[in-house]
């Protein structure tokens, strides 16, 4: 049975939105900044007046204020209270719901555990890191037995490597506490490691909602196209498991390192932001690095795009007007095309 | 010289003009005097009746400058700019003119039929009390607001996601968080009421033992020339100010800001 139903939301932005996220799925609503993401969620927390219907179970909650809708919410600055230490702030929700004082404190033990934060109970959110916060908030934000959570941008001020940590740590919580959640994210980096389905809204529109797999590869739009980067799609010839943890993708001449996760590779997708361009052979490793030949200078906006053919396949690639210029690059001109090993994504 | 030595230096001739100004009136001290006025029962009775009607009337505007002030932080309505700028009434025209409007008022149909039906203001001690309250009301108002304004509004919102009715979540996270600015308009409401002199005296008059608080019994010995027993009352104003500051202060000293 659906468990969160929008139908015909308007606000703002948004035109007649119609959604339908499942029980217990992890839905990413990405889209460009100001396509009205966050809008949306407050519509669902009941923090803002909509015309339309939001259905829980089939039933209509419009009527229902935010403090009887039962949908947890971390907003992206995450609003730990300040005056509460970690314990209170966990335990803030059950207290005011009026819960005994024993399951308070079995609940907080459970979330202090699940999250790995019990040290920092009686700690005051001042004295936190940014990933200790994050921690907390979401423990808050579960701790009155929510069966839905709202997580606005929350890796946005993660750096990358705690961010993926992060990705699957939460994806593994929300699946263990049974959890249906929206999380808005505004690029899609990171996006498929933890969604079901991925929303693309795209002012105030939703232009498609699939598994992260057929956005990628089949974007239904330009505009979908557009927003997840217009990704090189490779198709592969022959795949071989290398003995450290690798597996090397052919496709003609190209061959391509990734990591194996022990499925096999049929098509690659890599954005155009994640190939690097360098006039000189970059130092280090030569792994995944190609050496090709300028074909063709698209300028976008602050951005230039390039098409660089290596060994007969053309790569659409991206950067910036100050390193376009620095380079001095023009078309027939010889580079180096490295592409970032973890930005690689496939499918069986 | 540095503009911090500026600033600095600045910011101590505050303190040597305020400083000065009380230094002056020991020259006129008389410590025998200062114990016989203390000890009389006209300066005791001003003073109780200043200390009561300071703490009523500060009580009284604070009840309604808390939820005004929160209104006027969190929400938008109609009327919202007047009320704002209406607020300024008590701090732009003088307390006098206050007082005059007030008496003015009451000389009008209106204000005839609340007397005789309610309460008679005008040279009591509910005038008194009135004076303080609508000249106290609107600063304290502005001072709540600014502390609550400091406060986003976005831990109120993730309170109700949470289970919070609005009143709890006003409760339990807004008025937590702006204690301290509650605190410090609470104690400014309370030391102007306490020498609130113009408005009191239109109002309330100044009866001795009736409605004479301590900066009116200050102004009638000053009009008598009693030049010493003004002194000794003024001291026993900045003595209680200050002391009521200080204590404050040391009691919001925490190593925590909440």
């Amino acid at each position: 049975m659906p468990l969160i139903e929008l139908k015909n939301i308007k606000k703002y932005v948004l035109q007649d939105i119609n959604l339908t996220v499942y029980d217990k799925e992890i839905l990413v609503l990405a889209g460009p900044n100001g396509s009205g993401k966050t809008t949306l969620l407050n519509i669902i927390a009941g923090l803002t007046k909509y015309s339309g219907n939001v259905l829980f179970d089939s039933r209509n909650i419009n009527s229902l204020p935010a403090h009887k809708r039962g949908v947890g919410y971390l907003l992206q600055d995450l609003a730990l209270f300040p005056h509460l230490n970690v314990w209170s702030n966990i335990a803030y929700g059950l207290k005011v719901q009026k819960y005994p004082q024993d399951k308070i404190a079995k609940r907080v033990d459970e979330l202090l555990d699940a999250l790995h934060i019990r040290k920092l109970k009686d700690k005051y959110p001042d004295n936190l890191s940014g990933g200790e916060k994050q921690r907390v908030a979401i423990a808050r934000a579960i701790a009155p037995f929510q069966k839905v959570l709202l997580l606005d941008e929350p890796t946005s001020s993660l750096d990358a490597q705690t961010a993926k940590y992060f990705r699957i740590e939460l994806k593994a919580l929300l699946k263990r506490f049974e959890i249906t959640s929206i999380i808005v994210m505004h690029d899609l980096l990171g996006a498929e490691e933890i969604a079901d389905r991925i929303a693309i809204l795209n002012k105030g529109r939703i232009d498609q909602v699939s598994t992260p797999q057929e956005i990628l590869f089949h974007p239904n739009s330009e505009k979908v196209s557009e927003f997840i980067g217009m990704p090189n799609i490779i198709r592969c010839d022959r795949c071989k498991v290398l003995s450290t943890g690798l597996i090397e993708v052919a496709t003609g001449d190209l061959t391509i390192i990734l990591p194996y996760e022990g499925t096999k590779i049929s098509k690659i997708a890599i954005s155009p932001h994640d190939i690097y361009i360098s006039d000189t052979e970059p130092p280090g490793p030569a792994l995944n690095r190609f050496k090709g030949t300028i074909t063709e200078i698209m300028p976008l906006r602050s951005l230039l795009r390039l098409k660089v053919n290596v060994k007969g396949i053309e790569f659409l690639t991206e950067l910036s007007k100050e390193a376009f210029d620095e380079m001095e690059l023009s078309v027939g001109k010889e580079v180096f095309v490295i592409i970032k090993l973890r930005r690689l994504r496939y499918a069986e | 010289m540095t503009f911090k030595r500026i600033s600095i230096l600045l910011s101590f001739t505050v303190f040597i003009l305020y400083g000065g100004l009380i230094l002056s009136l020991f020259y006129f001290y008389n410590g025998q005097l200062f114990l016989e006025t203390i000890k009389s029962e006209r300066t005791l009775f001003s003073l109780r009746l200043s200390l009561a009607t300071a703490t009523i009337a500060t009580i009284a505007s604070l009840m309604i400058a808390i939820p005004s002030a929160y209104a006027l932080s969190r929400f938008h309505f109609i009327g919202q700019g007047l009320i704002d700028t209406i607020l300024e009434l008590p701090m732009i025209i003088s307390p006098v003119a206050l007082g005059a409007t007030v008496l003015i008022f009451f000389n009008n149909p209106i204000g005839i039929f609340i007397q005789e039906k309610s309460v008679q203001f005008v040279f009591t001690v509910y005038g008194i009390l009135l004076a303080q309250f609508i000249t106290t009301l609107g600063i304290a108002i502005r001072l709540i607001k600014a502390a609550m304004d400091e406060i986003p509004a976005r831990y109120e919102e993730i309170a109700r996601t949470l289970g919070a009715t609005p009143v709890k979540a006003f409760f339990t996270i807004t008025l937590p968080l702006c204690k301290k600015g509650i605190l410090a308009a609470s104690v400014l409401t309370w030391a102007k009421a306490l020498g609130e002199f113009g408005a009191t005296i239109t109002i309330a008059g100044s009866m001795a033992m009736k409605t004479e608080t301590i900066p009116i019994a200050i102004y009638m010995r000053l009009a008598n020339a009693d030049i010493e027993g003004t002194v000794v009352l003024v001291l026993i104003l900045i003595f209680i100010g200050l002391g009521i500051l200080y204590g404050v202060r040391m009691l919001t000293k925490k190593s925590h800001p909440y």
